[in-house]
């Protein structure tokens, strides 16, 4: 599957960078902020490329990206001395997100619904319905078992109709 | 079976293993509540995945890119380095001052030994030939004698790059060294004096030659008789008077 000739800089850009948009749209969701969201997608890509020797050339590196993102994120929430991982849901509705996005009409209430999920939920779901990754993939990514992204999703998704006007989850 | 609504939310990603879904399936034909959930999820999926994606400012994969390029600096200028150290050597290999120099290091190592330090005795140009073309030279027409200098014999020398063969001329006085030299040498219509000799590099049928002697007139006559040389060989070949 490795492409002769090419050097390690060559593959890497070649196989990784077109994947820089997509890396993007999760850091946005996940930090509801462009400037930390560019931060956070350049030093995924830092050390995505300092790790690239560790990648297997023909898996899905969408996924592998991601895992690295996730990391690089959860790794600033320890520096910082808290986790997104510990948010639990309880009864209480979603907070109120800012409007930061520019989006076509009829968008901004479904975006206000994600970006007013714990992150946790917010990140199952975006891996799952944006970015189209497998339950095996986001446990994987996420470093959590598969059971524990199927609560995720559901409870994410449960939190999201409940926003959006649906019955309560 | 009662309602599992994380089972029923694996079954909308279709991630609910095989042995699970008849069993499900069942259930939802039964269940107005979970059949509910498969639609809201289904049409929750759709709206998420048409959601415009947050575009990147443009600069990013530029910040990226330069991000990356201090790790492959090393690779992406030491490479056109060592190539181009490659390359000017092997300019400088064939630079006519480098190849002449060497010659005449090499003419006044062999006439500086008490005894010429030949591997092959003979004033016979042909003997000579024949010596070096059974050990893969291959030889244009040599003279005999030139400017008084008679070939006396012949032997291999090892430059630092590459080997040449050394012909021998004396008359007991004066000397004159003929190498034939293999591989690149550019220029070879120069004069030049390294180590105080005289020093002629010349392009004979495709083989070059340099002349080495301390008595200019010594490469001048040997020079004369080369550029002679294809009218001399037909010379020495007997035809009828016309």
């Amino acid at each position: 599957m490795r492409p002769a000739g090419l050097s390690r800089e060559e593959r890497f850009e070649a196989e990784a960078l077109p994947h820089l948009k997509a890396l993007y749209g999760t850091a946005y969701r996940m930090t509801r902020n462009a400037q930390d969201a560019e931060d956070l997608v350049q030093e995924t890509f830092l050390r995505a490329y300092r790790a690239f020797d560790g990648y297997t050339s023909g898996t899905n590196i969408r996924a592998w990206l991601h895992t690295i993102l996730y990391r690089v994120r959860t790794d600033a929430f320890r520096r910082a001395g808290r986790s997104p991982r510990t948010v639990e849901l309880d009864g209480d509705g979603p907070a109120v997100a800012a409007p930061q996005d520019a989006l076509a009409s009829g968008g901004e209430d479904l975006v206000r619904a994600l970006d007013g999920l714990p992150e946790s939920f917010r990140v199952a779901v975006v891996l799952r319905d944006v970015q189209e990754l497998t339950y095996e993939e986001i446990a994987r990514v996420l470093g959590v078992p598969i059971g524990t992204v199927m609560s995720r999703i559901h409870r994410g998704r449960a939190l999201m109709r409940a926003a959006l006007g649906g019955r309560k989850p | 079976m009662s309602c599992n609504p994380e089972r029923v939310t694996a079954y909308v990603d279709g991630a609910l293993d095989a042995a699970h879904c008849p069993e499900l399936e069942a259930h939802l034909a039964a269940c107005p509540e979970c059949r509910a959930q498969v639609e809201a999820e289904r049409e929750l999926r759709a709206r998420l995945k048409a959601l415009p994606a947050p575009a990147p400012a443009p600069e990013l994969e530029k910040r990226v890119r330069a991000s990356l390029r201090p790790r492959r600096s090393a690779a992406s200028w030491l490479l056109p380095l060592a190539a181009g150290l490659v390359a000017l050597l092997a300019w400088a290999r064939g630079a006519t001052p480098f190849v002449a120099w060497e010659l005449s290091r090499d003419h006044d190592h062999c006439f500086s030994r008490r005894h010429l330090p030949a591997e092959v005795w003979s004033s016979d140009p042909a003997r000579i030939a024949e010596w070096l073309e059974g050990r893969g030279t291959s030889v244009p027409v040599i003279p005999e004698a030139a400017g008084g200098l008679e070939l006396v014999g012949a032997r291999y020398c090892g430059l630092p790059d590459r080997r040449v063969a050394h012909l021998y001329y004396t008359n007991g006085e004066h000397r004159l060294s003929l190498f034939l030299v293999p591989g690149p040498v550019r220029d070879t219509s120069r004069e030049t004096r390294p180590r105080g000799n005289f020093v002629r590099l010349l392009r004979v049928g495709g083989t070059t030659v340099g002349l080495v002697s301390e008595e200019e007139e010594s490469v001048e006559a040997f020079r004369r008789a080369l550029s002679t040389t294809l009218a001399w060989d037909l010379g020495r070949v007997d035809r009828p008077a016309r």
